[in-house]
């Protein structure tokens, strides 16, 4: 389990990146729900802590791709394949998460440490 | 002032280089409107966050937003990452962020970057720093006023103070409420003429009489060539027989419940250095802003501000409008018709002001001040 922060440090309708490998995105939704998944769009380099939050959708800062936070499926393009989701506890006013052991879908260019990167400069 | 006119009447005008030398204009558009507050919108054409306008203000394009909590806020219109013009708009909704279109750097209202294609892999770059290049904001009257110096010059001392220079007290402009009045008719007019031209015109009114046969008609004092900006605090009286401020002197609109009976039935009239024009009138406001464009094009901007209730029930307010809109055309083409002539050899040491005028002398000088040692081979008046 990875311990992310007080559930009081992360207003609603923030988010959160956490430094892991991938890196994730925490997010506190106006409802009071906490989701993470990988940080990373899909569909190109971006943060999608960064992104807009909205109900249980993050939409990507970088081409407005959006992502259904509780299953991680893609709801608009141009992202196709889904965001890998985590689960999330909190416990004692914090949040902790555990991340998943699926395969990550990265975009171009984007690696997990100790894997080559696929794609390359232009 | 070096040249010294032959009779006392008479005092020079600034030379006629000083309405069309390029050399001036940059050094006006640095001094004085890249220096100087800059009243550029009014705070309803920003509905909401995201909400945007882009406006000339000097030599830079400035773009007028409200971030997510509503705060006005303002930009260079400029990307960080290549320089590219960001919003090439002159307004609309950006929904989420503003994004280059060029390599999709992308801003959030409060201007910080928030995404670029592979920026989580340029952990060094921060945010804020190439963030948009923040410009400094105030709102009031229920207008977005910018300033675009590192640091701007005091707003009381330099806006607000011109009101009270004025009108005697600030007081008596929170008596027309105008940052609740509402837009009931919007005019833009792209004149061919220099700023100052049209500042100079606004300022006396020894015009009146000749150019304005309707607005004389209302203010009948106007025939006597003393505009309502000679003395301080007094407003021209409506004429006998005159129901309202408008074309054919019917009856106004619904009178704006703060002002008082000194008030009534007058017409005060307010110039904010270096661009601003406010009427005021007991049934409506009417705001002019200028966006100098070149050294003979100057854009102008008027609104008829009411009562929002008169907006809102669709009252017609068009004898209204009809009154003032006639005085900008006259006063617009006085002015376009002097443009040319700036550059004639006549005109080459300027013309002369008349004592009714001569307050007109004292914005010369600030002007004069304002771009001294800008200007490499300035000419003097």
């Amino acid at each position: 389990m990875l311990p992310v922060c007080p559930l009081s440090s992360l207003a609603p309708g923030e988010a959160l990146r956490v430094e892991a490998d991938p890196p994730i995105a925490v997010f506190h939704t106006e409802d009071g729900e906490v989701f993470a998944v990988d940080d990373t769009c899909t569909h190109q380099d971006a943060s999608l802590a960064d992104g807009w939050l909205e109900g249980c959708e993050i939409e990507c800062p970088l081409h407005a791709s959006r992502f259904d936070l509780r299953t991680g499926q893609v709801d608009a393009p141009p992202a196709k394949k889904p965001v890998r989701t985590h689960r999330v506890l909190v416990e004692d006013g914090h949040i902790f998460v555990e991340l998943s052991a699926d395969e990550p879908n990265l975009p171009p260019g984007v690696s997990v440490a100790g894997q080559a990167a696929t794609g390359g400069p232009l | 002032m070096t040249v010294t006119e032959t009779s006392p009447s008479l005092i020079a005008t600034l030379p006629g280089t000083a309405y069309t030398d390029e050399a001036v204009f940059a050094a006006e558009q640095e001094r004085i409107f890249e220096a100087q507050w800059f009243c550029a919108a009014r705070s309803s054409d920003l509905t909401g966050p995201g909400s945007f306008r882009t406006v000339q203000v000097g030599r830079e394009s400035v773009l007028l937003t409200r971030n997510r909590k509503g705060e006005a806020r303002a930009f260079f219109n400029v990307c960080r990452h290549r320089g590219a013009r960001l919003c090439t708009e002159e307004s609309g909704e950006a929904k989420r962020s503003f994004q280059c279109p060029y390599h999709a750097w992308t801003y959030d209202f409060d201007g910080k970057l928030v995404a670029a294609p592979n920026l989580t892999k340029m952990p060094d770059i921060d945010r804020v720093e190439y963030g948009l290049a923040t410009i400094s904001v105030q709102e009031w009257l229920g207008y977005i006023w910018v300033c675009l110096a590192p640091e701007p010059p005091s707003f009381d001392e330099t806006v607000r103070s011109a009101v009270v220079e004025r009108l005697g007290d600030l007081e008596s402009i929170e008596a027309y409420d105008v940052e609740h009045l509402a837009v009931g008719r919007r005019i833009v007019y792209d004149v061919k003429a220099n700023w100052k031209l049209i500042v100079e015109n606004f300022m006396e009114c020894y015009h009146c009489a000749t150019i304005h046969p309707e607005l004389t008609e209302v203010l009948p004092e106007f025939a006597d060539g003393y505009a309502a900006q000679y003395f301080v605090g007094h407003g021209a009286e409506f004429g006998d027989g005159v129901k309202g401020f408008t074309v054919d002197g019917s009856e106004g609109l619904e009178r704006i419940p703060g002002v008082s009976e000194d008030q009534d039935r007058r017409y005060y009239a307010i110039t904010v250095k270096p661009q601003v024009f406010i009427n005021l009138v007991p049934d409506h406001v009417i705001f002019h802003r200028m966006y100098p464009m070149a050294a003979d094009r100057t854009v102008v901007e008027c609104d008829w501000l009411y009562l929002p209730g008169v907006v809102e029930s669709g009252k017609d307010v068009a004898a209204s409008v009809e009154l003032f809109h006639r005085v900008n055309q006259q006063d617009f083409d006085a002015c376009e018709r002097c443009q040319p002539a700036m550059s004639s050899r006549v005109y080459a040491r300027g013309g002369v002001l008349v004592p009714s005028e001569h307050h007109i002398g004292e914005f010369h000088e600030w002007v004069q001040d304002k771009i001294a040692g800008a200007v490499p081979s300035a000419p003097t008046a």
